[in-house]
């Protein structure tokens, strides 16, 4: 091989700073959050609450969470795997089940804080934009904390914040991003968003695959044909969800005894007695092997 | 062309950041609460431009006076021509770290409200005042050989190194 010049020489290791874990990670966005997090010093210890929400592939997060020097302290969590309690089995990461997830944290963490009497929020999930009016006691803020998604317009992500704000919590934010908002007209078209809130989204391309693409149709939608749940059902499902949250948004607590052995997720590291052992074998084995070869030949 | 005394002249290694911990600051800094009353050091932080204290103050420690949104405000002594001048600079938040000067203070009034507390359920009194360390006690030196030494005789021809 021709000579390659070491691109990445012991001195740039010497100088190399490594970033943040958690940038590494690549899972924190430090501009965005030294700017959620900073508080005014004259609120001294007031907390800061931050409305989180994240996506995996499957699951939506929503939690509320303030920080402090010894760590981020999370005060109410709701998954969107819990709302299999609240009669969801189906289509966990969807725009509506983002909204049901915001709307069973916003009533969680009302009741926890007792506030839930007051503010009952917007009981019919209507898609226009709506407010909290402050009444006695002072409505619960928080502020929108995406991570690293795009914020484009008709993002799950605020379809989670809807969620929260129909449940009640304060959380300043604009009509902008919301699904139905038309960027010609700069108007939430309320009737689209209600469509997307109830999965009417949803509804509409099983529709047109159950026209176009049967077969397409049948793998796609398979678990939502093994619980019978066709296009026209869709919206119905989510009414029920909604008035299941509100009626009892108390996490509840898994049947399951707590693990006390972990599974592991990475390989277990060996130690400097098992390696040798490994080498020596490994040794052993190809000098074997060329034993072989030399015999063979 | 003269050097110029520019606001930030004579800063280029107090001012900049510490070798591999440049770009964003950790959060503590923000996460910090200032009270009025606080002793706080100064210190700059070359990262962030706004609410910088001139470089004077870079490394004094004075009390906090004022809290905002942003900044504290804190005062210290400024020796200005023949006398000392007490000054009130804001500065904000990234450039102040709360002082240990008072540490020492602080912990050993709390461990002395103790040792009197317990000593006055023993019924005993006490001093907890700090003494000064005193002369070392005397002590025998052991394993000493004597080896007398006597002057000999001045001898000009020893003396006289090299040629004479």
């Amino acid at each position: 091989m021709a000579f390659a010049k070491a691109q990445k020489t012991r001195a740039y290791y010497k100088r190399f700073q490594v970033k943040y874990k958690r940038r590494r990670d690549g899972k924190t966005d430090y501009r965005a959050r030294i700017r959620l997090i900073n508080q005014d010093k004259n609120k001294y210890n007031t907390p800061k609450y931050r409305f989180v929400v994240r996506f995996s592939n499957k699951d939506v997060v929503a939690q509320i969470i303030h920080s402090t020097i010894a760590g981020d302290h999370v005060m109410a969590a709701a998954y969107s795997h819990e709302l299999s309690h609240y009669g969801l089995e189906v289509g966990h990461t969807n725009y509506a089940a983002a909204y049901c997830t915001g709307l069973l944290l916003a009533r969680r963490v009302l009741k926890m804080l007792e506030l839930d009497e007051e503010y009952q929020g917007n009981v019919e999930a209507s898609g226009e934009d709506y407010s909290v009016e402050p009444a006695e006691r002072r409505p619960f803020r928080a502020l929108l904390d995406v991570g690293l998604v795009r914020t484009t317009t008709g993002n799950r992500v605020f379809g989670a914040l809807k969620g929260a704000l129909d449940g009640g919590l304060d959380i300043p934010h604009s009509e902008k991003r919301f699904a139905g908002f038309s960027k010609d007209s700069k108007q939430l078209d309320a009737e689209v968003h209600r469509k997307y809130l109830y999965g009417g989204h949803i509804a509409s391309y099983m529709r047109s695959l159950q026209e176009d693409e049967p077969e397409k149709y049948q793998t796609h939608f398979s678990q939502y044909l093994k619980r019978g749940l066709g296009p026209d059902d869709i919206e119905a499902v989510y009414k029920k969800v909604h008035a299941a949250i509100r009626a009892d948004p108390t996490a509840k607590k898994s049947d399951k005894p707590a693990q006390t052995q972990h599974k592991r997720y990475n390989p277990k590291r060996l130690t400097f007695d098992e390696r040798r052992q490994k080498l020596i074998d490994r040794l052993k084995a190809l000098n074997s092997a060329a034993d072989e070869d030399d015999d063979d030949e | 062309m003269p050097a110029g005394h520019g606001l930030r002249s004579r800063t280029r290694d107090s001012f900049s950041r510490p070798f591999r911990k440049r770009g964003y600051i950790p959060l503590t800094t923000y996460l910090r609460t200032f009270k009025v009353g606080d002793y706080v050091d100064v210190k700059v932080n070359g990262a962030v431009h706004k609410g910088m204290p001139h470089k004077f103050y870079h490394g004094r420690t004075g009390r906090v006076w004022n809290v905002t949104k942003r900044a504290v405000g804190v005062e210290m002594n400024k020796q200005v021509g023949g006398r000392i001048i007490r000054k009130r600079i804001h500065v904000r938040i990234e450039h102040v770290i709360p002082s240990r000067c008072t540490e020492e203070l602080r912990l050993r009034k709390k461990k002395n409200d103790e040792l009197k507390a317990a000593a006055k359920a023993r019924g005993e009194v006490i001093s907890t005042k700090r003494q000064p360390e005193g002369p070392k006690p005397g002590f025998m030196v052991e394993g000493a050989t004597l080896e007398t030494v006597t002057p000999i005789p001045y001898d000009v021809t020893n003396d006289l190194k090299g040629g004479y």
